[in-house]
């Protein structure tokens, strides 16, 4: 049951792995997983990394080890209620007594069930105080539930306690009921339960009119799922307003490090004893961060436009969040002996003049390379060759998608030239990495 | 490490469930907690809160742009030491010369390397048994820091600078972890892998009454009705910087001041915004939306 599961969770786009079955396995060993809730709330502690791995960790967690697949855009009710797991659960629930309620609400007391925690429980078992000061409006409810609800004890014997259950054990017990999983039929226990102990309380916890748990996991479960809040944002999709974050959060990985000597106090100290007192500076480079950025951006054709707007914002924003300096050209599909220093294009700038600027601005050229070819003509290549050759940092990003450039010619030209990515956040992080790898070997 | 009992919070915070969880569990298993969420939502006051109501010592790191792994383990005071080894040759010429008088290293000796070290909070937190450690807006640090952190926090052994001594800790005296984020930059994944991850998601309503009544025990229920009830208006404004509780309490704070009837009014003509808005443009959009519904004022 559980050597899959960095598998499944992988495939939910979540980072697990050998390290997170280890971590749990100490988890375990600790005591911390008596229930299903319990190992809900410990994987999302050591799987989540981010709000938005909540909502996939969520769906992994019900597919992995409720086996309830929810299908895209389908409410988790309706997961819930075509699945094996929460049919078993129902006809055992109706084992004593025919229950009269519609799925739809059954499903409220299931998944409180599910995520009812070893912490409820004790709460529960140590609640007497609670017990005596019951809400009256819940109590309405106990009734219709389940016939026997008032009687705690038996609740509470119904209730799985996996305290004393030896590591080792509960994991062959997982294994087993997995074993029946793949055979379905054998009925009765499903995951972790066995015979008439479940850790979900078999209506016990909810329908003793106490809720345990209150406003607790399931509840937040089910807010993550289908909500995108709790979804992480498509890295591969086009650059627009809701990403732009995602993309600025990648352009904070340009660091720079300048050049400034300082002395070195240790290797001072420490040459000017081994002198026997006589101390010659040794002097070292400082590094610190700085960011200097130039953007270039084709803003004359059509299949522009609809880009630049958002460029520009996400720049902007970089700006004033992190960035020193911040030069922005542009041009018209190519460029020949300059760019422009206006959107309008009427202040000229001499590519030598651009060329004596520090070398280690990280320029962005942001197009999309489609002309025709007669106007990338040699003398315009020669150009681009020039910049690459001075500026150490240069990035081609381009907003058309990756499958289409090899179909221009002047773009798969240009691609030779400059590395080139999709003007993507995911497209202008692997931008960024690229440039720093260049920096480090330079 | 008092790991039996699950803290859930104190008389000043109410640290929601599953916040409370995530801190038992990461207690127990030896992991640091890494706490993000809203600013304003209570991240900082964790630990401190624990500390004190637990009665542990607590040991602070606030992370800046500058932060290093130097100044969070321990660094060497190259400076003192140049210092003293030159008042040593002093003192020999001096003895020389058959002068008694000796210049003074403040009971430091030059051999002795460890005198030299100057501890930071992470080696503090390591040699106090049971201590609590809370390493504050890790997001701010320079992007090697986090990296620089992971021996450190994944082997509960530190070895101080030049001295070569080693500080380590047994499991059961570890100190508790707590690391806060405001998602200002993305934390590296292997960090991330080694800690114990929460969001602090925003309290709903009845749970920031409960909030507000843990810090203001005596306010009027009016009052404080409307208060919450004004707060989550704003939050659903789309505002660019939401108030959080933070700002909340402080508002209530500021009402306190008065007597009831005047601080009803204040609110009914949504005053003392400044510690609720912080942006000129939000600062707009609730006048125009939350007081142009109000009659009191025109």
């Amino acid at each position: 049951m559980f050597d899959q599961l960095p598998e499944t969770f992988r495939s939910f786009k979540l980072n697990a792995d050998v390290r997170t079955l280890l971590q749990l396995r100490q988890a375990m060993d600790k005591g911390l997983v008596k229930t299903v809730g319990d190992l809900f709330y410990v994987l999302k502690g050591l799987v989540t990394t981010s709000p938005t791995d909540i909502g996939p960790f969520s769906k992994a967690f019900y597919a992995h080890f409720l086996s309830i697949n929810i299908v895209p855009g389908e409410p988790l009710e309706e997961a819930v209620i075509r699945s094996d797991t929460f049919q078993e659960w129902k006809d055992k629930l109706e084992e004593d007594e025919k229950i009269d309620i519609p799925d739809i609400d059954l499903v409220n007391q299931f998944l409180d069930e599910v995520h009812t925690t070893s912490y409820d429980i004790k709460n529960f078992l140590s609640g007497q105080d609670i017990l005596d000061k019951r809400d009256p409006d819940l109590e309405d409810t106990d009734a219709p539930i389940d016939g026997e609800a008032s009687d705690k004890t038996n609740i509470l014997d119904r209730m799985a306690d996996y305290r004393d259950v030896p590591l080792e054990e509960l994991l062959k017990r997982m294994r087993e009921v997995a074993k029946h999983q793949k055979t379905r039929h054998e009925g009765g226990d499903y995951w972790i339960g066995q015979g008439g102990v479940s850790p979900y309380g078999n209506g016990g916890a909810a329908a003793g009119g106490i809720r345990v748990g209150g406003a607790g996991g399931g509840k937040m479960a089910r807010a993550a799922i289908n909500n995108k809040d709790f979804y992480p944002v498509d890295a591969k999709a086009p650059l627009r307003d809701d990403n732009i974050d995602a993309a600025l959060a990648a352009l904070k990985g340009i660091e720079e490090a300048s050049t400034d000597i300082i002395l070195d106090v240790p290797v001072t100290i420490k040459e000017g004893l081994k002198q026997g007192g006589i101390f010659l500076p040794i002097e070292k480079e400082k590094r610190q961060q700085r960011i200097q950025v130039i953007l270039m951006i084709d803003n004359g054709g059509w299949s522009m436009s609809p880009y630049i707007r958002i460029v520009q914002k996400l720049f902007a924003k970089m700006k004033t969040r992190f960035a020193h300096d911040l030069k922005t050209y542009y041009f018209h599909n190519t460029i020949y002996g300059g760019l422009y220093s206006d959107a309008a294009r009427t202040k000229f700038e001499d590519l030598d003049k651009i060329n004596i600027q520090d070398k280690n601005y990280s320029v962005f050229v942001i197009g999309d390379a489609d002309m025709a070819p007669y106007e990338l003509h040699r003398n315009s290549i020669r150009d681009w060759q020039k910049l690459n050759k001075h500026f150490k940092r240069m990035a081609w990003l381009n907003p058309m998608h990756e499958n289409e450039w090899y179909g221009s010619m002047t773009c798969s030209i240009i691609s030779q030239i400059f590395p080139m990515f999709e003007l993507t956040p995911a497209g202008i992080e692997a931008a960024i990495l690229e440039m720093n790898r260049k920096r480090n070997f330079q | 490490m008092a790991t039996d009992t699950m803290w859930t919070g104190s008389e000043k915070y109410l640290c929601d469930r599953e916040l409370a969880q995530a801190f038992h569990m990461a207690r127990v298993i030896g992991m640091p907690l890494l706490i993000e969420g809203e600013p304003g939502t209570g991240k900082t006051e964790l630990p401190l809160q624990f500390a004190q109501d637990m009665g542990l010592d607590l040991f602070v790191y606030p992370v800046g742009s500058k932060s290093s792994v130097e100044q969070f383990v321990a660094k060497f005071d190259h400076v003192k030491y140049l210092r003293d080894s030159q008042v040593e040759i002093l003192n020999a010429q001096r003895e020389e010369k058959g002068m008694k008088t000796k210049l003074s290293t403040g009971g430091r000796q030059t051999e002795n390397l460890q005198d030299y070290v100057l501890k930071g909070p992470a080696t503090k937190a390591f040699s106090t048994p049971n201590s609590v450690l809370l390493i504050d807006e890790i997001d701010k640090a320079p992007r090697e820091f986090p990296n620089d952190l992971l021996y450190a926090l994944s082997h509960r052994k530190l070895v101080m600078p030049e001295s070569g001594e080693i500080i380590e800790v047994k499991e059961e005296n570890m100190p508790t972890i707590v690391i806060t984020s405001n998602r200002e930059q993305e934390l590296p994944t292997a960090f991330k892998g080694r800690c114990v991850y929460h969001y602090i998601s925003f309290p709903p309503k009845e749970t920031m009454h409960e909030i507000v009544e843990k810090h203001y025990p005596t306010m009027n229920d009016e009052l404080q009705d409307k208060c919450i009830n004004l707060f989550y208006q704003m939050r659903s404004l789309g505002l660019e910087r939401a108030p959080a509780t933070r700002e909340l309490l402080s508002w209530i704070k500021y009402l306190n001041s008065f007597k009831k009837a005047e601080a009803l009014t204040k609110v009914n003509r949504v005053e003392g915004m400044g510690v609720l808005i912080k942006n000129q443009k939000d600062l707009q959009k609730v006048q125009t939306r939350l007081m142009g519904k109000n009659p009191n004022n025109n």
